[in-house]
């Protein structure tokens, strides 16, 4: 009962548009950067290797698929939960706006896993969204810069990567990027439980991750205490897979954190929905 | 007394024929650069560079006399902007500089003798060049660059199986790296507070470059040359 009415979420979730304008905002985006690269990408270069140029100077192919693909990950790492948080957020509220829910109730599911099946359409989503974001900046990226080492800087310095080891980094990355956006999916999914409308959850969720994220870059000695609790100081992990050597404790470290974030905020939703009054 | 008097003649008559004057020396070196009319060489190029994490990288060099140079790297490879080439160029041509003749020195088990490189115009990046060169087999073993732009480049020379046109076979140079400025839009790593490197002091970077296979006078198009 719990995959059939999952089905019937995500059928839910793909007939409405909102869905597709998270997709059609990302690829119109990615593109976007993508030309711009391809007609100034050299400025940017420059601006990575300038501390360095006096002294040294950079050969072979540094503006190339894997680079582009890096900078749009950054790009749009930040954005991409609001895109989710736009169907995620609904999948509760929407109900309950709509008056769907006591008909929802009256099935032979419980309510826990009505909560779990909207959850796992959630994920399904998120993880659509995740792997589009890659083929589009990996894939097409690749078909219009070519292959190539990858140049990025930190703030360690500059790490170098060879092509042949990046495949398995993008891979890790992207698992970290979907662990990253799956918080923020059951963050407006928790949301959706306690709020009557769509746009509440949407905007609360989106409130939350600017909150964090500001808190996260003030280097004020008060907040390094919660600073690694944050989900929000987590989801830069992506990029710590680009370092070397590869931190893995910190890597580690991030993915238990995201993923104490996700069966903390479903466990929350699960007890809220069970309580939650439908009846009025 | 008239015996004395022959002995320091003699003495003085056999340095003067054995000691080489600096333009002797250069035009030794000179001679066997001009032999190579080109060359490709393929190379790994092992990079220690402050701040600078980059693995062992292969590359292809090609030279065409006088002045044409090309690195083609499948990756990212990092070379030092000096000393690779244009000191040789600049060598070649005896009316740009003035040189004097210093001490010797002993670098490995080589003798060479130092000379003093300085160019005549003001329009050089090279401002000093210290060369030190091996007289026996005119080979330089070391070279001490002072450019405008990028500092201090010491080059050491190692040579094998190319040493009659002059050709090393390993090459380590050592460039100043100046200071290492984030920029602010990086600051936001996770660990950030973990490992400020901002203000870091200036240091040494070394790179070594190490020839695989040269093959020289073979022929260069110069369409190789022709920017990508």
């Amino acid at each position: 009962m719990l995959w059939k009415n999952t089905r019937n979420e995500w059928i839910k979730i793909t007939s409405k548009i909102r869905s597709y304008l998270g997709i059609g905002a990302l690829t119109v985006l990615i593109v976007v950067v993508q030309v711009a690269l391809k007609a100034d990408g050299g400025s940017f270069i420059s601006y990575v290797t300038a501390s360095f140029e006096q002294t040294l100077s950079f050969n072979g192919k540094i503006l190339n698929g894997n680079l582009v693909a890096f900078i749009v990950l950054q790009m749009l790492i930040v954005h991409v939960p609001l895109l989710i948080a736009l169907v995620t957020g609904d999948l509760l509220s929407g109900e309950e706006a709509a008056g769907t829910i006591r008909m929802l109730a009256t099935k032979p599911i419980s309510r826990t896993q009505i909560v779990l099946s909207k959850w796992i359409a959630a994920a399904l989503y998120t993880f659509v969204m995740t792997a589009w974001l890659a083929f589009l900046s990996l894939v097409v990226g690749k078909f219009i810069f070519g292959e190539g080492d990858l140049i990025v800087l930190n703030s360690s310095g500059l790490n170098i990567i060879a092509s042949d080891d990046l495949p398995w980094r993008f891979a890790l990355s992207m698992l970290i990027a979907f662990l990253a956006l799956l918080t923020v999916s059951t963050l407006s999914l928790c949301f959706s439980a306690f709020a009557k409308n769509s746009v509440g959850p949407i905007v609360a969720t989106m409130a939350v991750i600017i909150l964090f994220t500001i808190i996260g870059t003030l280097d004020v000695t008060v907040f390094d205490a919660i600073k690694p609790y944050m989900f929000t100081t987590h989801m830069a992990a992506w990029r710590s897979v680009f370092e070397v050597p590869l931190p893995w404790d910190a890597v580690w470290e991030s993915i238990v954190v995201l993923l104490v974030h996700i069966v903390v905020l479903l466990g929350i939703t699960i007890l809220r929905f069970n309580k939650k009054d439908i009846t009025s | 007394m008239i015996l004395r008097l022959s002995l320091f003649v003699f003495l003085a008559l056999a340095h003067a024929n054995f000691a080489q004057t600096s333009e002797e020396l250069l035009k030794g070196v000179i001679l066997k650069i001009n032999s190579v009319k080109d060359y490709k060489a393929d190379i790994s190029i092992k990079a220690e560079i402050p701040f600078v994490k980059v693995p062992i990288a292969k590359a292809t060099l090609y030279f065409k006399q006088k002045d044409k140079f090309k690195v083609v790297s499948k990756g990212i490879a990092i070379l030092p902007k000096q000393g690779i080439s244009d000191l040789t160029s600049f060598l070649s041509n005896e009316s740009k500089y003035t040189s004097l003749l210093g001490d010797s020195k002993t670098i490995g088990d080589i003798k060479t003798k130092l000379v003093t490189v300085i160019p005549n115009g003001e329009n050089n990046e090279i401002i000093l060049a210290k060369v030190y060169i091996d007289p026996t087999e005119s080979l330089i073993y070391r070279t001490v660059l002072t450019t405008k732009e990028s500092g201090t480049v010491t080059v050491d020379y190692t040579y094998g199986q190319n040493k009659k046109y002059g050709l090393p076979n390993k090459m380590t140079f050592s460039v100043d790296v100046k200071k290492f400025k984030m920029p602010k839009s990086v600051a936001s790593d996770i660990r950030n507070s973990e490992k400020k490197t901002k203000d870091k002091k200036e240091n040494k970077g070394v790179i070594t470059i190490t020839v695989i296979g040269y093959e020289v006078n073979k022929g260069i198009s110069d369409d190789t040359f022709k920017k990508d």
